[in-house]
């Protein structure tokens, strides 16, 4: 009779626990939403923004600036996670260097993003002169999203089945084209859902990028031609959508709405991204 | 015959090696010859300026007798190890030392890029000393020193063979996290220590006082290491309890139907930017806090240690779910079942058996909560209240990472800069201690597994 109360009192306390962490969800993402959404117009979006004008309050410049960050790490960061991965799985042995790497990698992603940020500013704002810029936020977050690359790829070209591997060694086909030819299409969804996980990450980073890419750069890209425009604004300072969440959150001068429409158009973003991860990774598991 | 054949094979080998050789002597050589190309222009309204790559290391540019642009030091340096790094490359080829000779060459031509980055530094100067500037950019001869760079380093490559070349090339992408952690651990002490020393480890420890801007500047870091500290401790006290029941729910308890919405729940959270938790606590968190506090008497604005403590708690939660749960799942059904069959509950067995036979794996997943929580900054920087002082349950805080997140836009060059430095020093160090930590208790766990 006691155990049976006792029982009672540990599985109400095991749901009640279960409510509270979806309960938690729901408050965050309703309350963003239900405040965001209605101020997240299509003119929101597709407008550029100004601190002093009340009337342009827009984030276009702030979108393209995440797409360039986004574009600008994953170029970097994928080959780099790709190739680490391959390594470690297809030729590797056990040794010095694999553990050595190994524990790189977990405290590569054990490191805060704010430790990321001031080592970013001192190796590639200040040493290497790239100033506040887009490339310098973009280098620091190549940093950041290495761990999550190496991770899922090693993960994925795990579960490619041996037997492919070695059917195709019998053929005589030599290492790389089997690496590359074979293992590496076969595990691309995994290794899709990896990028797109460290999509995620990048959209959402703010610590990182707050001392490498400035926060006061709202310009569009521009230039006398498209060349210069696009490759210009690599060098420029450049606000993040999440970036300008916290700086509008924080200097009280724009009107609530615009972080809270902020707010909702990050969380859409990155709702989205991890769904098409989910939808990558179910799928390369069938 | 069979002799013969593996001779001529042999002697084709080596004359396809020396026809390799030679080419990629030759863009070697041609790499350093087109140093004499104009390499960068600068275009200053109504005067433009070609350099070539020799005038770029040694000449300055000059508008008149007294107003002189020096090209920054950063691109001479670049210039001449590229320069350097491709005669190394030529002579390590002559050596027949192929795959390093091909390294050497590659870091010629990165190298080479690398001076993009000062021209736009040679623009702004001129604007300083009162030139307009339309733009500055590189020309051919810089780009014919980058490609025939990097050319002869492919050709150098593959010699030594396509297989034996793609197996260094990825064992070097692998060694570039280890280069990193290397190089994040060395700025950190390099950047960080000179402002300890200076102030002194003791006082810049437990020095209560901080007041960096002061005419006469104090440093003293102990109630942003206690605010830290305690966020962690109390986050890890509400947070642990939860993520472990709902792990247990998610692993043993829940209906197939109910899994289906949970899972996906832990997942959104996990997904969620701190910056957004952060907005969030800022909003509502805060706000309730200060009214319900306030009403029960207490005098407080609701930023505070009570507001970073509820929101970390909530952010290390899916990381302790997801840990403990695949914890909880590994432990062999031969224990439950052996319980279950002495006439336990189901709920007595989880608590009994399953909980303490999973705990190396939970400690793991607590261990990961303390490193997320303690490293937290954009939600606790947005909630905390920011005001170094004795840290109290609903008095305003500043942890060690808002500390450098929030000055570090207005410190000045100097001493208060690298005192943030220092922070940042100390807390690597903190997660430093937590990362080996982690790693020998998953690696205990896992002997004690297999025992």
């Amino acid at each position: 009779m006691r155990n049976k109360k006792k029982d009672i009192v540990l599985s109400s306390l095991i749901w009640s626990c279960a409510a509270i962490t979806v309960a938690v969800l729901v408050g965050v993402i309703g309350y963003i939403l239900v405040n965001g959404l209605p101020n997240m117009t299509w003119n929101f979006l597709t407008t550029t923004y100004s601190a002093a004008k009340s009337g342009s309050k827009g984030i276009l410049p702030m979108i393209i600036n995440t797409l360039y960050v986004i574009v600008i790490s994953l170029l970097l960061g994928t080959p780099v996670g790709i190739g680490s991965a391959i390594y470690l799985t297809q030729y590797a042995k056990q040794g010095r260097l694999v553990s050595a790497i190994r524990f790189a990698t977990e405290v590569l992603s054990g490191i805060p993003s704010i430790l990321f940020g001031l080592f970013g500013y001192a190796v590639f704002v200040v040493l290497f002169q790239l100033k506040l810029s887009l490339i310098s936020g973009s280098l620091t977050m190549m940093i950041c999203i290495l761990p999550t690359i190496v991770r899922t790829t090693e993960e994925a070209l795990l579960a490619v089945p041996s037997s492919y591997k070695e059917g195709a060694m019998a053929l005589g086909t030599g290492k790389l084209r089997v690496t590359m030819g074979i293992i590496l299409p076969c595990a691309m969804p995994g290794v899709l859902t990896g990028v797109i996980l460290a999509m995620g990450r990048i959209v959402g980073e703010t610590a990182a990028l707050l001392f490498t890419v400035g926060v006061s750069g709202n310009a569009m890209p521009k230039g006398d031609n498209i060349f210069n425009a696009l490759f210009g604004h690599v060098f420029e300072q450049g606000n993040t959508l999440a970036l300008h969440l916290y700086n509008s959150a924080m200097n009280g001068k724009d009107p609530v709405s615009v972080p809270f429409a902020t707010a909702s158009a990050l969380l859409i973003m990155v709702f989205a991204l991890n769904r098409l991860a989910g939808f990558l990774s179910r799928r390369f598991k069938k | 015959m069979e002799i013969n054949s593996h001779n001529v094979l042999r002697g084709e080998n080596k004359v396809r090696h020396n026809r390799l050789r030679l080419a990629s002597c030759l863009f070697g050589i041609l790499t350093l010859a087109s140093i004499v190309l104009p390499f960068s222009s600068f275009l200053f309204d109504e005067y433009t300026v070609h350099l070539t790559g020799l005038q770029l290391i040694t000449s300055n540019i000059r508008f008149s007798p007294e107003l002189l642009i020096q090209i920054p030091i950063g691109m001479r340096i670049c210039l001449v190890l590229s320069l350097v790094l491709t005669v190394s490359g030529l002579v390590l080829m002559l050596l027949r030392k192929y795959m390093f000779s091909s390294f050497a060459l590659f870091g010629a031509s990165l190298s080479a890029i690398l001076e993009i980055i000062f021209v736009a530094s040679v623009t702004q100067e001129a604007s300083k000393a009162g030139i307009s500037t339309v733009s500055g950019g590189m020309l051919y001869g810089w780009i014919l020193f980058f490609v025939m760079a990097l050319i002869s380093a492919i050709l150098a490559l593959s010699i030594s063979g396509l297989e034996k070349s793609a197996e260094t090339v990825f064992k070097i992408s692998a060694s570039i996290s280890i280069g990193i952690v290397i190089i994040i651990t060395l700025y950190m002490f390099i950047y960080g220590s000179p402002a300890i020393f200076e102030i002194g480890l003791g006082k810049f420890i437990f020095g209560t006082e901080w007041q960096p801007t002061a005419s006469d500047p104090k440093f003293g870091i102990l109630y942003m290491i206690l605010a830290s500290v305690f966020g962690c401790l109390g986050a890890i006290a509400l947070g642990v309890p939860i993520g472990l029941m709902t792990a247990v729910f998610l692993a043993e308890i829940a209906p197939g139907w109910l899994k289906s919405i949970v899972r996906p729940a832990v997942e959104l959270l996990a997904g969620i930017p701190s910056v957004i938790y952060g907005f969030w606590g800022m909003k509502l968190l805060v706000p309730f806090i200060r009214n319900v506090f306030t009403k029960l008497g207490y005098d407080t604005t609701g930023s505070g240690l009570l507001a970073v403590i509820l929101i970390l708690a909530i952010m290390i939660l899916p990381t302790i779910i997801s840990v403990a749960e695949s914890a909880l799942k590994s432990v062999p059904p031969a224990y439950t079942e052996a319980s279950l069959a002495l006439g336990n509950t189901k709920i007595s067995t989880i608590f009994a058996v399953q909980i303490p036979a999973a705990r190396s794996g939970i400690l793991a997943g607590v261990i990961l909560g303390v490193g997320r929580a303690i490293g937290e900054t954009m939600a606790v920087i947005m909630v905390a209240g920011n005001i170094v002082q004795l840290p109290g349950l609903f008095s305003s805080v500043r942890p060690m990472t808002a500390g450098i997140a929030f000055e570090m836009g207005y410190a000045a060059a100097g001493l208060h800069r690298q005192a943030l430095f220092a922070i940042g020093l100390v807390l690597f160090v903190f997660i430093m201690l937590v990362n080996i930590t982690f790693t020998f208790i998953s690696k205990r766990g896992v002997q004690m597994d297999a025992k």
